[in-house]
């Protein structure tokens, strides 16, 4: 049962990790907490869903999905990063006097403006991707694990997204502008480098990956004009546990987080899982509060180790 | 100078924006009465709009405590607002699992002092941290605590609620049977269908009472207090926390004294709430309350009691206004992403054109004496005018 769950806890942090980034890049560059980015995540995820809907069939098929769900995906990235940069431009760059935490009121009001849009044209039910539910990978079952081609595609989807995350931000100039401006935004304009196309572009690839997440967070479970905003809080979640402004403590929070929401049922038969533990031993909690570990963690985190478990200790 | 003796001076006395609130209270008012007069707005109904608004208004007083006097980003009004409906439900319903049957005053204190322990169980960790993440820690705990009351079906039912929640006036000597008791009256001299007033007016006519009588407590009260010592210590804090604590004063107590005041009138809005809607539900604990509440508060004005009472209403007139919205054929969306929408449209503007509100605290906090006795000219030695020329 173990290892289905971490397999399933794996697929979930990769959904997770997506999420994270974008939150852990525009809280460092923008310098405040976006509570839109959970629901930048459902803009990707209904925007893939239209464009499927227009190529669905399309092409072959790469783990069990239609080369039309990647033109979809594409798109749903795509739309994220315009909206984001969209209301970049008309909203919050006109916001300088009100600070950090204008910002994040005004970030709640677009939260309620994207859901809100979204709802009104789709309604509020659950929907899915018009893809076959596929049968969990035979070589597998035994194992007890039992995942889908499709969850193997999110994580390698992911995998390949972070990865070309880390390449950008290593090795090309763009990256090397990002974090040195996360570093300390004021030496970063004195050295010359024009920050305002550097947080334009964080907004894209911060929202493009939230897009993303969003997207594959559709393909695991449903879609629906709250699924975001409910994600919302536990990203919140990764991004302090990595510690926030760290993209690689983002990536390790979401993959954390994700794992410990999975994992919750085996907290019952703690005991038996262990070795050298009693089996009686176990800490009797339902999935149901899955959710408020998370949130427990975030807080405990944030009162004794603020700069997250890969900030500096000097932080901000 | 009040408004019955110099009714002109009183108005240019009035900022443009206390002016355009006033109009618009005026207007709002005078369409609600017409509405009343002509028989489109049922009075029972009328009557519960303005204890929801009174509700409203509790709880943005509350979070006044906490954000606009002392800067608090508290987002968790939803859980103190679920915690004061489900104190009081639980302690009188019938169909509570753990008590039921205790008279509804026993079970506003209960639900008072659950407020200052979960107040004090989440101010504890989180008052000590950085604003933005106050605001998420406290978003958080408010999550685990619905997570709590929508799982612990031993304790609250679970997902089912709480039903059979007596009126508040239960087991008072006049009051209990005072909407029964009162005969049927009917107006028909009006145009329109004549007007019945029947139990549910005299019962929703008790309410409306009893939430006046606590929104004027708490407005007198918090006027006291914000004018107090103790509320310039608070001030301070929010403008420069490092100088207050710099004069000695420990700020972590204060803020914890806010928190906790704040905290305790929002469940004062839940304990009313749970005897005007005679059900309570996990659904009452939804962030979005939280986000009402915060809409309110800054439309009206941080720190602002009065931008407070307002704010309020105009909640509640969004909430209930666009249920009469579903009633027009033409409009083809649903109300409630139209809800949002406004919600989020409200907030956006806000911030970007009038970050202060609607109406800001300029002169709550002045004491008229300060202003109409002080001298023109200082008596001697200094040169020119008194200071502080500009008004805010």
């Amino acid at each position: 049962m173990v290892l289905d769950l971490l397999a399933n806890g794996l697929v979930y942090s990769s959904i997770l990790v997506l999420g994270s980034i974008g939150l852990s890049l525009v809280y460092s560059i923008a310098d405040f907490a976006n509570f839109a980015h959970g629901d930048t995540m459902t803009v990707g995820a209904y925007s893939a869903l239209v464009t499927f809907g227009a190529v669905g069939g399309l092409g072959g098929a790469i783990l069990g999905l239609p080369l039309g769900f990647f033109i979809a995906l594409a798109v749903g990235i795509a739309m994220a990063a315009l909206v984001a940069v969209v209301t970049e431009k008309v909203v919050y760059e006109g916001l300088d006097e009100v600070g950090s935490i204008g910002l994040l009121i005004t970030s709640i009001g677009i939260a309620f403006v994207y859901r809100a849009v979204i709802q009104m044209g789709f309604g509020a039910d659950f929907t899915r991707f018009d893809i076959q539910a596929l049968r969990p990978i035979e070589a597998l079952v035994p194992y007890g694990i039992r995942v889908t081609e499709h969850d193997v595609a999110i994580v390698v989807s992911a995998a390949v997204l972070v990865t070309g995350l880390h390449v950008l931000l290593q090795y090309t100039d763009l990256g090397r502008k990002m974090r040195a401006m996360a570093d300390n935004p004021d030496l970063a304009r004195v050295s010359g480098i024009r920050t305002d196309r550097v947080k334009l572009w964080t907004w894209v690839i911060g929202a493009g990956l939230a897009g993303s997440g969003g997207v594959f967070l559709g393909l695991f479970n449903q879609l629906r004009p709250r699924m975001g905003f409910d994600l919302l809080l536990l990203i919140f979640a990764a991004v302090i546990l990595g510690g926030i402004g760290s993209v690689y403590g983002a990536m390790l929070g979401g993959f954390l987080i994700g794992m410990i929401n999975e994992l919750t049922p085996a907290l019952s038969d703690l005991g038996s899982l262990l070795p050298l533990v009693p089996d009686a031993w176990g800490i009797p909690i339902g999935i149901e509060y899955a959710d408020a570990i998370a949130f427990v963690i975030m807080v405990l985190v944030l009162l004794f180790r603020p700069n997250g478990i890969a900030g500096d200790e000097e932080g901000t | 100078m009040s408004v019955l003796s110099d009714p002109q001076g009183y108005w240019a006395d009035l900022t443009r924006a206390e002016q355009g609130v006033t109009a618009f209270v005026l207007l709002f008012a005078t369409l609600l009465l017409l509405g009343l007069l002509t028989g489109g707005l049922g009075p029972s109904y009328f009557l519960f709009l303005v204890g929801l608004a009174g509700m409203y208004s509790l709880l943005s007083f509350g979070l006044n405590v906490q954000w606009g006097y002392s800067g608090l980003i508290n987002f968790s009004v939803a859980a103190f607002f679920g915690i004061g409906a489900y104190g009081t439900a639980l302690a009188s319903a019938s169909s509570s699992p753990l008590a039921g049957g205790i008279p509804p005053i026993v079970g506003l204190f209960v639900a008072l002092v659950l407020a200052a322990v979960l107040a004090l169980l989440i101010g504890i960790p989180t008052l000590r941290l950085r604003a933005d993440y106050l605001a998420i820690a406290s978003i958080g705990l408010a999550e685990v605590v619905r997570i709590i009351i929508l799982n612990e079906e031993g304790l609250t039912n679970g997902s089912a609620g709480v039903r059979g929640i007596p009126s508040f006036f239960e087991g008072w000597p006049v009051l209990e049977t005072f909407p029964e008791a009162m005969p049927g009256v009917i107006i028909s001299f009006l145009p329109g269908p004549d007007i019945v007033l029947q139990t549910p007016f005299w019962r929703a006519l008790l309410n409306v009472a009893l939430v006046l009588t606590l929104v004027g407590i708490c407005y007198l009260v918090l006027r006291r207090v914000h004018r107090s010592p103790w509320g310039r210590v608070l001030r301070t804090i929010r403008s420069d926390e490092d100088l207050a604590r710099a004069l000695g004063k420990n700020t972590y107590s204060y803020k914890m004294q806010a928190f906790v005041l704040g905290s305790v009138i929002m469940a004062l809005a839940g304990v009313f709430y749970a005897h005007l809607n005679l059900y309570v539900g996990p659904g009452d604990l939804n962030p979005i309350t939280t986000f009402y509440v915060w809409v309110a508060v800054i439309l009206g004005g941080s720190g602002s009691n009065r931008g407070a009472l307002f704010g309020g209403f105009v909640i509640v007139a969004i909430q209930q206004g666009t249920r009469f919205l579903n009633e027009l054929a033409f409009i083809p969306v649903d109300v409630a992403p139209l809800r949002l929408l406004l919600i989020g449209v409200i907030i956006v503007l806000l911030m970007r054109f009038r970050p202060q509100g609607v109406l800001p605290p300029q002169r709550e906090l002045i004491w008229s004496g300060v202003v109409d006795d002080a001298p023109e000219r200082p008596e001697s030695g200094v040169r020119g005018a008194k200071a502080g020329e500009s008004d805010d």
